[in-house]
């Protein structure tokens, strides 16, 4: 039981309804949510580097604590030990959250203002940038019928298929002069490429692509990121589970580049058809660059452009090791997470 | 082997220094910042260091609690506040909890807590409303608890004991 203090002056009512909210079981659910992501995101980034982790698979994994583990850690504390959220334990914790938001920038400006802000910025990235896209994808797949033409039965592909398990996709040319290479799962996948790939790439570099796609559909039959975005939807205002969360969807896409190679064992292939993909500098008009608009979409490009060259660089170098072992170190990251923040409050 | 040591070491390494760094960052603020939530060694230097003048406390003292109190809690921002805890002589374990707040709740662990509450009554004591909560803590102890608004702060007194102390005690805080 809390002392039964009831509302009477506050002394600036401004400050007192956002300590207010930080105070209510919803505010410190949004603050040290924040505060357990970023510790369970250092833990994690300095395990990975100490264990020396470079298998996209168990990196993924990894990333799943920080995004997994902000969401419950809160209520889960607390129904552990209630009295965490009093200001004696916060006084004895390891680091008390509150004591920077009631801080105030030369006396005036409080920093849960601040706080406040970074919240509601991300909250927008996450409906602009996440949420929204996914929802006119959704509804756009459902109206939008890609025509092409069908190829015929590739035994590299039923074999493939074979090797995990999943039903044969069908092959869909599109007739583009863009390299284009897509897949939609569910219980009849359909891999989409076009003319302007399909010309570009050798017979060995076209198959590991099409490996690639493959290992998408083979890996959406269990469809984790489905469910950790559905998940993650709870964390809309944490920056950090959205950085991570970007990081796990391009882990993924290493994951289905190694299961492309154990079906192709020709990684030099995989990484020359990535090559085809690379966004090329002068394809941009150089006056359009200047235009906010356009730079928005260069910077994406080379984002873009950055994860391809990693992914083609990682492939180059052979330096793909798909049989880590990674329980122990799993483990004792997660016990570390778990533990410290329990003091974080 | 000897690399799966290294990593290990390397890792502890870093968790140590992330605690050492935690405790500098949560210190920064009370440094920076002279009036949020700490603790005080005396009801002096809560009036010092917060500019708190008006702290009620009693005049009168059941013999078996001890003055001064064991622990204070105070701020002065978001709102004022204060919480003082008392032992008991015998005992050595916490008795009486005083709160003073001009806020909406400065949480605190209660060690006084009324699981059972027998009897809850509004009264006036020296003009002043106040609600009487009487009951019964943990292991079965009689509790008892009074609030009442006195100028701009809400006061709560809490005790390890049947209600006529804690009467005397609240009664004796009323100027």
């Amino acid at each position: 039981m809390n002392l039964p203090l009831n509302e009477t002056l506050p002394t600036d009512p401004w400050v007192m309804n956002i300590s207010t909210f930080f105070n209510s079981f919803a505010g410190m659910y949004v603050a040290q949510s924040f505060c357990h992501s970023v510790i369970a995101a250092m833990i994690t980034d300095r395990a990975l580097k100490a264990w020396n982790i470079a298998n996209p698979l168990v990196r993924q994994r990894f990333r799943l604590i920080v995004i997994f583990f902000p969401i419950v850690s809160f209520p889960l504390y607390q129904a552990i030990n209630p009295a965490r959220s009093s200001a004696l334990f916060r006084l004895e914790s390891l680091f008390d959250i509150n004591q920077w938001i009631s801080l105030e920038i030369w006396g005036v400006i409080p920093l849960s203002l601040l706080f406040l802000l970074i919240f509601v910025l991300t909250s927008l990235v996450f409906f602009f940038q996440e949420m929204f896209p996914v929802l006119m994808h959704s509804l756009e797949s459902k109206q939008v019928e890609h025509e092409g033409t069908h190829m015929d039965a590739d035994p590299f592909i039923a074999e493939a298929s074979k090797l995990l398990s999943i039903k044969i996709p069908d092959v869909v040319l599109i007739d583009d002069d863009e390299p284009l290479l897509f897949s939609s799962t569910g219980k009849d996948p359909v891999i989409f490429t076009s003319t302007g790939l399909s010309r570009a790439l050798t017979k060995e570099q076209m198959q590991a692509a099409l490996a690639h796609e493959i290992a998408h559909i083979a890996r959406s039959r269990r469809p984790l990121l489905i469910a950790v975005f559905l998940l993650r939807i709870i964390m809309f205002f944490n920056p950090v589970v959205l950085v991570k969360f970007r990081m796990a969807v391009k882990d993924e896409e290493k994951i289905c580049d190694d299961i492309a190679v154990s079906l192709t064992h020709n990684p030099a292939a995989l990484a020359e058809a990535l090559k085809k993909f690379l966004h090329k500098k002068d394809e941009v008009p150089e006056q359009s660059i200047r235009k906010l608009s356009t730079s928005n979409v260069s910077l994406e490009e080379h984002s873009h452009n950055l994860h391809l060259e990693s992914r083609i660089k990682r492939l180059e170098s052979g330096s793909i090791n798909t049989r880590e072992g990674w329980g122990v170190p799993f483990m004792l990251t997660l016990l570390a997470v778990v533990v410290l923040n329990y003091f974080i409050v | 082997m000897n690399k799966k040591i290294t990593a290990f070491f390397s890792f502890a390494l870093m968790i140590g220094l992330l605690i050492i760094a935690l405790k500098i960052v949560n210190w920064l603020p009370l440094i920076l910042q002279k009036d949020t939530a700490r603790r005080y060694g005396s009801i002096e230097e809560v009036q010092r260091a917060l500019n708190m003048k008006d702290i009620y406390v009693p005049s009168y003292f059941p013999q078996q609690i001890i003055w001064p109190p064991s622990a204070i809690l105070a701020q002065s921002k978001p709102f004022r506040a204060i919480v003082m805890e008392f032992t008991r002589a015998d005992k050595r374990n916490i008795a009486l909890i005083i709160s003073q707040s001009e806020g909406t709740a400065l949480n605190v662990e209660n060690p006084i807590e009324i699981v059972v509450v027998t009897e809850k009554v509004r009264f006036t004591i020296k003009g002043r409303d106040a609600v009487l909560t009487v009951g019964s803590c943990k292991n079965d102890e009689p509790c008892s608890g009074i609030t009442w608004i006195e100028s701009k702060y809400t006061m709560t007194v809490l005790m390890k004991s049947a209600p006529f102390e804690l009467t005397k005690i609240v009664d004796s805080m009323i100027r």
